[in-house]
């Protein structure tokens, strides 16, 4: 069978319709609808879909073959013999894409429906502007069911410029990434340039630069190096120099650069294992001063998955178990083990969404400021300013998100709080309104702009926030 | 049979052979094989190969071009059915299915023809060449010269005109010299 192997082969009842996702590619789909009748379809898919894998009927097969003739003088409806056979499937070789949802209608359209060489011509130059790709090429292949094909879809991003993310909060400025990105065959080239003051403790800005190697559907081998120039607020510099913080292992630095080879192994199909080594490297502030070393191993175990019923509910769930271990064995200089767990479920309903969020946090030891968990920044506990509630962040976090959307309209709430081991936890809250959507060609991810608000008794501080993929 | 039949009606060169029917003069490329791994494997991949073909007949020198026939022919291969299946696109109402890729090549050359009546007998006696033409046609780059009226033949005439593209693979075979008068149906 084709290179990229389908989620889900047998045929399931009319009306019911079963996706799963890859967290590793990204998110699939996959329906399952009873497709050979011509009744419209009622999906309320969202944009972010990546790797498609849409399933029809197979019913009636038999009736597809035409008798085997030497020749003949038979008009021929299509110049591809195929196209006598029914799509039972389309999806990606090898990686997975988020598309717009008029790129996921005409994929349906096709499912279900003869083959036919110009409507998946239609849809590979649609693809291939959506997805600013080199070539999109389709191949065919044997389907489930006799009488059935399967589309497979080869997309070569050859060269790739995007901005990936971006972020304005009201309070702390912009974040941004512009990334340029390299593909060829299955090895991908990535370099980013960023500058980052949002997500940790400090503000830094510098490059990535990272090589994937995807060796097979289930294994993807990749370095990253890192380079980052560090700056820092006036209230994380006042706290550090009163040292508030018993478990800081470091203090400031001026530079960090980190080497990061890791490997990522797709366990089961929406459940998939990281492993890497970090060799980070911090100049401290002070030339005098010498460098500092926070190497560790690192883990990470992710699941996702996403269903879809045939009343258009869509379900996702995303998991994920972070492990970064500071340990003697790699000469590091700081001693910690730093535990992360964030999940989050997604409900859509027709035009109605439900967001949920939780994140919980650990460090044990002595972490430099990079590792320590922050709330209060443009996608955690929106409306809170993160030098007030920390400046120099905590070692414990638990948090908590709840969003409610209709249609593009968006209101949240958030609660959380970030804390030093042997302190009391403060719960804070904050709450917001938005509208959130996609941007046509460029959805990759939700817009977001919203004004959110902090939950206390004093006085009333808005911040604006605006950016998309945060 | 047909062996025998091929022996008796064609005058042979080591590529290509003409042969005579009723009203039609056919040529025949055993060793020509025009359907390349790549293709195959295209195909086998489920996409189409468009090839272009022109058989001319020259009389008196090499140049002197008194008859021609044009085609495009588009391959594909049946999924299910493991047969290739090839159409002949002037009239979309010619084709067929054959088991293996060599019965599809020869499928397309036996159906590239030039009638008899187009061969004036005053040729009688004359030495005359049958040439053929193939071109793989490069999708991406070439506009197909297919309406809904089916193919312009005049489209396909100045296609040859032109020289081929770097990327479009082409074989041309000639006969030997040949009399008409040694075609017998």
């Amino acid at each position: 069978m084709g290179d990229g192997e389908p989620i889900a082969r047998t045929p399931v009842p009319q009306h019911h319709r079963r996706s799963t996702t890859n967290s590793l590619f990204d998110s699939d789909l996959a329906l399952a609808p009873g497709m050979l009748s011509a009744t419209p379809m009622k999906l309320a898919l969202l944009p972010l879909v990546s790797a498609v894998v849409l399933f029809a009927q197979s019913g009636s097969s038999q009736s597809l073959l035409p008798a085997t003739e030497s020749s003949t003088t038979e008009p021929a409806s299509d110049l591809n013999v195929n196209s006598k056979y029914i799509v039972e499937s389309i999806h990606f070789i090898g990686h997975s894409y988020q598309l717009s949802r008029a790129a996921m209608d005409e994929m349906h359209r096709l499912i279900g429906a003869r083959l036919s060489t110009e409507a998946l011509t239609k849809l590979t130059t649609r693809l291939r502007g959506e997805l600013r790709a080199h070539s999109v090429t389709f191949k065919l292949d044997r389907g489930a069911q006799p009488g059935t094909v399967t589309v497979l879809l080869a997309v070569d991003k050859r060269f790739d410029l995007s901005i990936p993310r971006f972020a304005y909060n009201s309070s702390e400025g912009w974040t941004g990434i512009g990334e340029g990105r390299v593909t060829l065959g299955s090895n991908v080239f990535t370099f980013d340039v960023l500058s980052d003051r949002d997500t940790e403790v400090e503000q830094f800005a510098g490059i990535q630069a990272k090589y994937e190697r995807f060796a097979t559907d289930r294994i993807r081998a990749g370095f990253e190096f890192d380079l980052y120039h560090e700056m820092y607020d006036p209230a994380t510099r006042l706290a550090l120099a009163n040292q508030s913080s018993s478990s800081l292992g470091a203090g400031t630095y001026r530079s960090r650069m980190n080497f990061e080879p890791s490997a990522t192994f797709v366990l089961a199909k929406p459940l998939t294992l990281t492993v890497g080594l970090s060799f980070e490297e911090l100049q401290p502030e002070f030339s005098a001063a010498r460098l500092e070393s926070a190497n560790v191993v690192v883990n990470t175990l992710r699941y996702h998955q996403r269903w879809e019923d045939s009343d258009a509910n869509i379900q996702e769930l995303d998991a994920g178990y972070g492990l970064r271990a500071a340990t003697k064995m790699l000469s590091a200089d700081f001693g910690y083990t730093r535990h992360s767990v964030n999940a989050s479920y997604h409900y859509t309903h027709d035009h109605q969404i439900v967001e949920i969020g939780l994140a919980l946090g650990l460090i044990y030891g002595n972490a430099p400021l990079f590792e320590r968990f922050v709330l209060g920044n443009s996608y955690m506990l929106r409306g809170w300013n993160r030098y007030e509630l920390d400046p120099l962040g905590g070692n414990r976090l638990a948090y908590g998100t709840v969003t409610y959307g209709y249609h593009i309209m968006r209101v949240f709430y958030d609660t959380g709080s970030v804390w030093d081991q042997g302190r009391s936890p403060e719960l804070r809250q904050s709450a917001g309104v938005g509208v959130s959507s996609g941007f046509g060609r460029l959805q990759r991810g939700a817009f977001l702009l919203a004004v959110a608000f902090p939950l206390r008794q004093s006085h009333v501080d808005p911040v604006l926030i605006a950016g998309m993929n945060f | 049979m047909i062996s025998f039949a091929l022996a008796a009606m064609t005058v042979s060169s080591d590529d290509l052979f003409v042969r005579r029917s009723l009203n039609d003069l056919h040529v025949v490329a055993p060793r020509l094989h025009f359907l390349t791994p790549k293709t195959l494997q295209h195909l086998h991949d489920g996409a189409i190969a468009p090839f272009d073909f022109q058989l001319t007949i020259s009389a008196g020198s090499k140049n002197n071009v008194i008859a021609r026939a044009v085609e495009r022919f588009v391959v594909s291969y049946d999924l299910w059915q493991e047969k290739f299946s090839v159409v002949r696109m002037r009239d979309y109402r010619k084709w067929g299915m054959n088991a293996s890729s060599s019965a599809a090549e020869a499928w397309c050359v036996d159906n590239v023809v030039i009638q008899m009546s187009q061969l004036a007998s005053q040729l009688a006696g004359q030495q005359l060449w049958a040439r053929l033409e193939i071109r793989s046609v490069d999708q991406k780059n070439q506009p197909a010269p297919v309406s809904d009226s089916g193919i312009s033949i005049i489209s396909l005439v100045e296609l040859f005109s032109r020289p081929p593209r770097p990327q479009q693979d082409r074989w041309t075979l000639e006969t030997t010299a040949f009399h008409l008068d040694d075609l017998k149906p």
